[in-house]
This record gives C-alpha cells, sequence and structure tokens, in this order.
C-alpha cells in the first residue's frame, strides 16, 4: 500500500511517516504543495493524506486538481480549522474524510484503514473478539455463552470498538460516533459508558477485553495480544 | 413622560421665562396705561377751571355773575359732555353749579365739597352714591379786586375705569393662551429639534459586539448631531478594531497551537509504544499525554469560542423543537448523572419552536446539565425545563448543587473563571463551558440568566425568542 503524505510541517509529516512506515506502508511525502501535485500526478496512490494550509499550492487545488484526474483515490485532509463551512466545502469538493489538528495518531491511523478497506468492509453480521459474539442484526451480545444485557448506548460503543479490534479509539472518535460532536466538551461521558460497559463485558471474565490507552483512547483487545 | 428629559426641561425652562416677561409686560402696561390716563384727566380738569377762572371769572365785575352760567353752558357745555363745573365764593356760596350731565349718571348737588378748604389747587376722588367715584378738581382764583373764588370741575371715572378693567380681562385672558400656545409649540420644535437623537439612540442601542461592523445613520445636517453621530461611528469603529483584534488574536493562537500539540501527541504515542520502555516512564509519558490531550481540548473551545464571538454564520440555523432537543439530550447524558445517583428530569411537554444551529443549542443544553451535574452531590437532582412564556422559549436547568456565592455570581460566565480552584477535579474543564454557552445564547439573541443560593442550589435560565409563525 503506497500513500503519499502533503505535510509543510516538517516535524508533523516527520511524526505521519514514522508511524505510517511501522504498520508497514510505503509513504513518500511533499512539503508543499506544488511538490505534493507533483507526485499526485506521476504516481497512483492507494491514499492521499493532505494538509489544507500549504505554501504555494493549497491543499484545496490539490484536491480539486486530483479530483479532476482521479475520482477514485481516497483522500483524507488535514486541517486545522473546524468550522463547518470548511467541512462541507472539504467534502463537497471531494474529500472522503478530515482530520483536526492537533489528532491523535492512533486516530490518523484508524482512519486510513477505514479508508483503505473501503471496499470490502467488514460487513457481516456478525463480529467476534475473543469470545465475545455480537450480532448485529439483533443486536445481542454474548460472552463466553451467556447473554448480556447493554443499553442502547452501551451496545452502540461496543460494536464501534469492535469493528477494529486492537485498535485505539479515541475519545473525540467515540463521541463523534456514538453521541455527536455536542458533547465534546465533555470526554469524561465516554469514561463512565466504558465503566458500565466493563462492568457487564469485563467484570464477570477473567481476559480483560476493553483496554484504556490513557492519554488517547480506548481499545477492544482480544485478549492475545496484551 | 420622562421629567428629567432634556425636551420637558427646556419646554417648562422656556415657557416660564416667557410667561415671567408676559407678565412683567402686561404688569407695566397696565399700571402704565393706567396713570397716564388717570393723570390726563386730572389734567384737562385743571385745565378746564383754570380757563374758566382766567377768562370768566376775570370778566365777572362786567359781565356779572347772571351771565355767568350762559357762558359756561356755551363754551364748555358740561351736561353734554356728562361733567360738572361748581363756582363758589370765597365763604363757600355757589355763584354756579352745572345740571344734570345728559346721561344722567350723577345728581351735581350730590357732589360734595373739598372740606377742609384747600389753599392751593388740589384733587380729590370722592364716591358718590351708588358707588360711583368721581374725579374733581379745585382751583384758587383770586379777581384783581381782591374777591377770591373756586373753580370745580369734576367728572365721573367710571368710563376710564371701565376700560382699564376692560383691558385687564383682557389681558388676563391672553396670558394663559399665549402660555398654552408656547408651551405646546415649543414641545413640538424641540421634539423635532431632538428627533436625531432618539434616532441616534435607539441605532446604538442596536450595536452589540455582534454587529461592530454596523454604523449609525448620519443626518448631513452640519449641525451638532451630525458631530455626535460621527463621533460615535468613530467610536464604534475603534471598538470594532479593538474586538477584532482580540477575536484575531484568540483565533490566531489557538489555530497556532495545534501544530505544536500535534507534534507534541504524536511524538509521546510514539515514545509509548517502545516495548524497551521500563513501565514507571510508560506511565509518566501517558500521564502527559492526558496533559496534551487537555491543552487540546482547550485549544479547541477557545477557538470555537473565538468563532462565535466573531459572528459566526447563520448557515446552520433552521427551524427546531427546543423542548424535543433538551428531552434527548436530558436522556444521552442520563447516564453520567445515574453514576452519581443524581435525577434528571426533563419537564418539556409541549413543542417550542425556536430558529437556530441545533448543533449549537444542544451544546447549550449539554453544558447546562453537566454543570449541574458537576457540581451537585451524590443523591441530588437535576431538573430541566422548556416552556413557552410571552412571545418567549425559556429554557431551564436547576439543581439542588453546592450553589454559587453571591460574589461569585456575576463571573461565572467569564472565560476561564473557577469558583474555586479546587472545586473541579476534572483538569480539563477549563472554565470554558459556561462562556460558550454565554456566546452560542448572545449569537442567538438569547438572554442568559444565573440565580444560585449557596448549599441550596443553582438555576439557569436562557430566553429565546419563539419562531415567528
Amino acid at each position: 500500500m503506497r500513500i503519499l503524505l502533503v505535510e509543510d510541517e516538517k516535524k508533523v509529516a516527520d511524526i505521519i511517516v514514522r508511524g505510517l512506515k511501522a504498520e508497514r506502508f510505503a509513504v513518500d511525502v511533499a512539503n508543499d504543495g506544488g511538490g505534493g501535485w507533483d507526485l499526485a500526478a506521476a504516481y497512483d496512490y492507494d491514499l492521499i493524506i493532505l494538509d489544507v494550509m500549504l505554501p504555494g499550492l493549497g491543499g484545496g487545488e490539490i484536491l480539486q486538481r486530483i479530483r479532476s484526474k482521479n475520482q477514485l483515490v481516497p483522500i483524507l485532509m488535514l486541517t486545522a480549522r473546524d468550522a463547518m463551512a470548511d467541512k462541507v466545502k472539504m467534502f463537497e469538493a471531494g474529500a472522503d474524510d478530515y482530520l483536526t489538528k492537533p489528532f491523535a495518531f492512533a486516530e490518523l491511523l484508524l482512519r486510513v484503514k477505514a479508508l483503505l478497506r473501503r471496499g470490502p468492509v467488514n460487513r457481516s453480521s456478525v463480529l467476534r473478539v475473543a469470545d465475545l459474539e455480537i450480532d448485529r442484526l439483533s443486536q445481542n451480545v454474548k460472552r463466553a455463552g451467556k447473554k448480556i444485557d447493554l443499553t442502547s448506548k452501551e451496545y452502540a460503543l461496543l460494536e464501534y470498538l469492535a469493528t477494529n479490534p486492537g485498535r485505539v479509539f479515541s475519545r473525540t472518535m467515540i463521541i463523534e460516533h456514538v453521541w455527536d460532536q455536542s458533547f465534546q466538551g465533555l470526554t469524561n461521558i465516554v469514561d463512565v459508558y466504558v465503566r458500565h460497559l466493563r462492568e457487564k463485558v469485563d467484570d464477570p471474565f477473567p481476559v480483560k477485553l476493553l483496554r484504556t490507552v490513557r492519554g488517547v483512547g480506548y481499545s477492544l483487545n482480544d485478549g492475545a495480544q496484551v | 413622560m420622562n421629567f428629567r428629559s432634556i425636551s420637558f426641561r427646556l419646554v417648562v425652562w422656556y415657557t416660564s421665562l416667557l410667561t415671567g416677561i408676559f407678565l412683567l409686560l402686561g404688569t407695566l402696561f397696565y399700571f402704565g396705561l393706567q396713570h397716564f390716563v388717570r393723570t390726563d384727566m386730572e389734567h384737562g380738569q385743571f385745565h378746564r377751571a383754570r380757563q374758566i377762572a382766567d377768562t370768566l371769572l376775570a370778566h365777572l365785575p362786567i359781565t356779572g355773575e347772571s351771565a355767568l352760567a350762559g357762558e359756561i353752558k356755551t363754551l364748555y357745555g358740561p351736561e353734554i359732555n356728562n361733567r360738572v363745573i361748581r363756582l363758589c365764593r370765597a365763604d363757600g356760596t355757589v355763584i354756579y353749579l352745572s345740571g344734570r350731565p345728559a346721561d344722567g349718571s350723577f345728581n351735581p348737588a350730590e357732589v360734595p365739597a373739598f372740606y377742609p378748604h384747600p389753599d392751593v389747587d388740589s384733587s380729590r376722588k370722592f364716591n358718590l352714591t351708588g358707588g360711583k367715584i368721581m374725579l374733581v378738581v379745585l382751583v384758587n382764583y383770586q379777581a384783581p379786586n381782591g374777591d377770591r373764588y373756586t373753580v370745580e370741575s369734576g367728572a365721573l371715572m367710571d368710563p376710564v375705569e371701565a376700560m382699564l378693567n376692560h383691558l385687564f380681562i383682557q389681558l388676563a385672558l391672553c396670558l394663559p393662551l399665549a402660555v398654552l400656545i408656547i408651551a405646546g409649540g415649543g414641545w413640538l420644535l424641540v421634539r423635532r429639534a431632538l428627533q436625531p437623537v432618539e434616532q441616534i439612540t435607539r441605532a446604538a442601542e442596536q450595536i452589540t459586539q455582534l454587529n461592530t461592523s454596523e454604523r449609525m445613520p448620519v443626518a448631513q445636517t452640519g449641525d451638532e448631531l451630525e458631530k455626535l453621530s460621527l463621533s460615535l461611528n468613530r467610536m464604534i469603529a475603534r471598538l470594532d478594531d479593538a474586538l477584532r483584534n482580540s477575536t484575531r488574536f484568540v483565533a490566531d493562537a489557538s489555530h497556532e497551537l495545534r501544530t505544536p500539540l500535534t507534534i507534541l501527541h504524536g511524538e509521546l504515542e510514539m515514545l509509548a509504544e517502545d516495548p524497551q520502555l521500563p513501565e514507571e516512564k510508560r506511565d509518566r509519558i501517558f500521564s502527559i499525554l492526558e496533559e496534551v490531550s487537555g491543552l487540546g481540548k482547550i485549544v479547541e473551545q477557545l477557538f470555537a469560542l473565538s468563532r462565535l464571538d466573531a459572528g459566526e454564520s447563520q448557515t446552520e440555523w433552521q427551524s427546531l423543537d427546543l423542548a424535543e432537543l433538551a428531552r434527548t439530550t436530558a436522556d444521552q447524558i442520563s447516564l453520567l448523572a445515574e453514576d452519581k445517583h443524581i435525577v434528571i428530569t426533563c419537564d418539556a411537554p409541549q413543542p417550542v419552536l425556536i430558529e437556530g444551529d441545533r448543533a449549537r443549542l444542544k451544546q447549550v443544553v449539554v453544558n447546562l446539565l453537566d454543570n449541574a451535574i458537576k457540581y451537585t452531590p451524590d443523591n441530588g437532582a437535576v431538573q430541566l425545563s422548556v416552556n413557552a412564556l410571552n412571545g418567549h422559549a425559556i429554557l431551564e436547568v436547576s439543581d439542588n448543587g453546592i450553589g454559587i456565592p453571591r460574589e461569585a455570581l456575576p463571573h461565572v460566565f467569564e472565560r476561564f473563571f473557577r469558583v474555586d480552584q479546587s472545586r473541579s477535579s476534572d483538569s480539563f474543564s477549563a472554565g470554558l463551558g459556561l462562556s460558550i454557552v454565554k456566546s452560542i445564547c448572545t449569537a442567538h439573541g438569547a438572554e442568559v440568566q444565573v440565580q444560585s443560593t449557596l448549599r441550596q442550589g443553582s438555576c439557569f435560565r436562557v430566553k429565546f425568542t419563539l419562531e415567528k409563525n
């Protein structure tokens, strides 16, 4: 998998490149808009990560140029602005996803993987993590064959974490997915729900599946990794 | 009516001034005329009496007393002119007395003699029967042969007094009328002159931090009011500048902090991934990561605030049911409350339609509920209600928590304000939640108020304008 990163902040680019390489992606980096466009025009990438604010050619301009040439490549925008109008503009111009700075690398990785897997998404009706079974149709959750009763929010949270076992989900992502942006200010709501979920999913069992990654978020592990 | 208004005071001042001047002029005029008319009448009588003395009495030895009556009648006609003329010798014997006047207004015989007899020419007023007043003058005359006579000439003062009375009544009637006209006309004039001031006041009231780019209307009159509106406009421009600068500063600062925070976060994440790292160091890195996340949150909130301050566009506005929004939010947040065994009751039975940005308004409800839950001890109660009242939508969040000290109440909506640093154990709530509430409410033209009693609870009340149908 080959990824193009267009980011003018060297240190930010450096972190992303190191992180993605550790995940066995091939990464090309351009530090300005012109260079980014040259690379995007010359090679076929599986994914392009594009900063909005770039010296020379802006991220928005590159986005339009790429889209006029290639409709299919997934594009993730990095932005320091989160005004609603900007987001709408980005999606209209053909961006597939966006991430607002400051972000956790774990979150970037998750979005990158989601975009790359976009074709064959895991749409199976039953998600399995270790001995946990989540039936997406009936919304039934079982662990070691025993049925667990969850509230709808608890279920939504668990299902979200189970879509990508082992991956860390930031509190921001969880809030946006399970609640909505209005709850952004109170991240402790995630902690409370995770605690309730733990009481039901983990406490009665010897192997703990829910893992807290301090300062980043939560993940659902298959037990073997820890 | 406002008795302290400039228009009222101006009218009162100049009406009383003009009334005073009118009164003074009227009094001077009346008494001046009275004096003139009376002295004129007296002079006329003296003049006549002296003429009679100098002409008729001087010739008395030649013409004889018998011819006197005829001559006086021919020359002076006292009866026709309603006058009385009496000639006496020094001993008081009357040698001539005019007859009854043509209008019969008095009886000459009733006119009393001067007593005591004056040695010099003099005038007196006598009251006749019937209340009439008569002015009589007396002139002494000594004939060349040594005989002494007195000539009296008199007339009723009634016509003069009647004229004066008439004048007095006219003046007394005209003055209040004039005052009324002056006051009314003055009121209209002042109102008209001050009309631009009213307009300036209204325009100034309209200017808030959200529309500092607007200016007041300037009437090209070249007067003081044009100068006033121009200087007000210049002042608004300076305020506008200052506000923009401060908003831009917050926006720029929070924006500039994003990249270094991203780098910090990323580097720390990478560090923590290192499998060689001892557990204790990893723990410290995670602790720093938590702080960096918190910082990121504050930066985000500051940025959101600066956008609200800058008067974020209203493109997201739509009609929405505040009651439904409150119910949903209360439901979504209920677990936070349950965690502290706090009961949230939501009283929003009727749909209450307002216009606004749904996501932002939801944030208002979320922040107010979160705040209430945070400052209410375990087993407490939080109440949320939405009602329509007198064309307003009232959203109320009340709790029976620890309350806010009186001296802190005016500051709770200020940025980074905390009643007590030790109150909050949550280090990432920077004290921006309520300022965000306030900013969103201001952007929606809503008013937010707080009431609180220490140790008994607080109540936050937001007043929106109902959607117009």
